[in-house]
């Protein structure tokens, strides 16, 4: 496992991993060591993105275009 | 005497004429008009060229015009009422005067809806509007471009709903004129400024979006080159233009069309609450089958602790059995040996040659080999008799052979 992995900065990484553990534990036959380890990353990646979506706040970045003067043809 | 008849008169061509005939009208009377009038006679000639006579619709009054396609900015046809702005020219080849055309306004609503409809008409032709062309936006959008004016109601109702929605969006607002004739050029720079950033730093989405409105008001909405400035943009637009029942070719251009801002916040963004409960769910699903894995292998482990001791038991009455049944079976063969070795005891003593000599019997032999053949003896050979008790010594006196 990558370090970036192991520490998801991006919401949406962090959940598309976490539903993608949910389907692996689906399968029929599991591996019991693998599964403990997802077992313990699906757990962190959920109380990440819970704790993600209480912390975090929308910003609002103002991006000012340096407008060109319209000719009369426009 | 006409009065200039008095003035010195120069000698000039009929071209030069006509050159100073178009600047003098040009200096004079442009651009200080716009001409009001009915459409009729339109034209397009080889794709470029645009003929049209505007007529007055009081008096009978006629004023040819001519442009070129590239700038119209908007569907034309007979009947349409509109003002233009030009400057007059003579055109020296053919000694026709005409108006140039710089610009075009539509006039009234009824006219403004029938450009609309050419227009959507034509885009939808062209594949504009398809369906199969339309993109999915990111379930959670990190980077959010917003195209509107912060003045707009449509940009505080945006905003509220998306913070009440959800968390964690970057915005990246654009402010431009939504209506007036700067509408359409701001919006456009909008769409080349973020499409031409570095595609890390593009948003994922762009919103574009006011609220509602008349024909006149939404009219950069209606307009051809920011239609397809979504058609064409590299990232997926959201627009959502005037409220529900509203419509702009915008709308139908976009990826997603909304039917108000706040609509294009929930389209945009999925609500917090739900992504909790989808969070929790998976998270109650992982637990719920992680125990269910350990679970069956507990059951896997017992069975198979449960079938060793049944097979361990088994091999262990199958050796008592086999002990068993040797401590029995060995005293019976030894007996039986016994009497084996007694039988054959009997046997050997029958045999014993000594016997025989007791009976009265005698062995013969001749340099210590058993004689059997009287011819196998010579006449004087001494030969040796062995009887019950005690041997003699002989002499061979007579051989009879048989």
């Amino acid at each position: 496992m990558s370090t970036a992995k192991k520490n998801p900065v991006l919401f949406a990484k962090a959940f598309e991993e976490l539903e993608a553990i949910t389907a692996w534990f689906e399968q029929e036959e599991i591996d019991l060591d693998e599964g403990l380890k997802k077992f313990e990353r699906g757990l962190e990646l959920a109380s990440f993105c819970q704790k993600k979506l209480t912390e975090v706040e929308n910003k609002v970045h103002e991006i000012t275009l340096k407008f060109q003067q319209p000719s009369s043809f426009l | 005497m006409n009065p200039s008849s008095s003035l010195p008169k120069s000698i000039i061509s009929v071209g030069e004429y006509l050159s100073l005939l178009n600047d003098s009208l040009r200096n004079t009377l442009s651009p200080g008009f716009f001409i009001r009038g009915e459409i009729s006679d339109f034209r397009i000639s080889q794709q470029k060229w645009i003929s049209f006579d505007l007529k007055d619709e009081k008096q009978e009054a006629l004023l040819k015009c001519f442009m070129t396609i590239w700038q119209l900015r908007t569907p034309l046809e007979d009947g349409m009422r509109v003002q233009v702005i030009g400057y007059p020219k003579i055109y020296e080849r053919y000694g026709t005067f005409k108006l140039n055309v710089e610009e075009v306004e539509l006039i009234g609503e009824g006219t403004l809806y029938r450009a609309y409809i050419l227009l959507k008409q034509k885009l939808e032709e062209e594949g504009l509007f398809d369906l199969s062309r339309k993109r999915l936006i990111p379930r959670f959008p990190a980077r959010v471009g917003l195209i509107t004016s912060c003045d707009a109601a449509a940009y505080g109702d945006f905003l509220r709903v998306l913070n009440n929605r959800y968390q964690g969006v970057e915005i990246f607002h654009t402010q431009v004129a939504v209506q007036g004739n700067l509408a359409v050029s701001q919006t456009l720079e909008a769409f080349a400024y973020f499409n031409h950033l570095a595609s890390n730093m593009r948003p994922d989405v762009l919103v574009l979006t006011r609220g509602g409105g008349g024909l006149e008001d939404l009219h950069a909405f209606n307009d051809e080159r920011v239609a397809r400035a979504i058609f064409q943009s590299k990232v997926p637009v959201i627009c959502a233009v005037g409220h529900e029942r509203d419509e702009s070719l915008c709308d139908f251009v976009a990826d997603i069309r909304a039917s108000t801002p706040s609509n294009a916040a929930e389209r945009l963004v999925p609500d917090r609450r739900e992504i909790f409960f989808e969070l929790k769910s998976m998270q109650d699903r992982l637990q719920e089958r992680f125990l269910d894995l350990i679970s069956k292998k507990n059951i896997i482990i017992s069975h198979f602790v449960k079938i060793s001791n049944f097979r361990l038991s088994q091999q262990k009455e199958r050796l008592e059995f086999c002990t068993k049944l040797f401590l029995k079976r060995v005293p019976l063969w030894i007996s039986s040996l016994q009497t084996r070795v007694k039988t054959m005891q009997r046997l050997l003593q029958q045999t014993d040659p000594k016997r025989l000599l007791r009976l009265g019997y005698s062995l013969v032999r001749v340099n210590g080999r058993i004689l059997k053949e009287a011819s196998s003896v010579d006449m004087g050979s001494s030969i040796q008799v062995e009887l019950a008790k005690g041997s003699l010594n002989a002499e061979v006196t007579n051989i009879h052979k048989k």
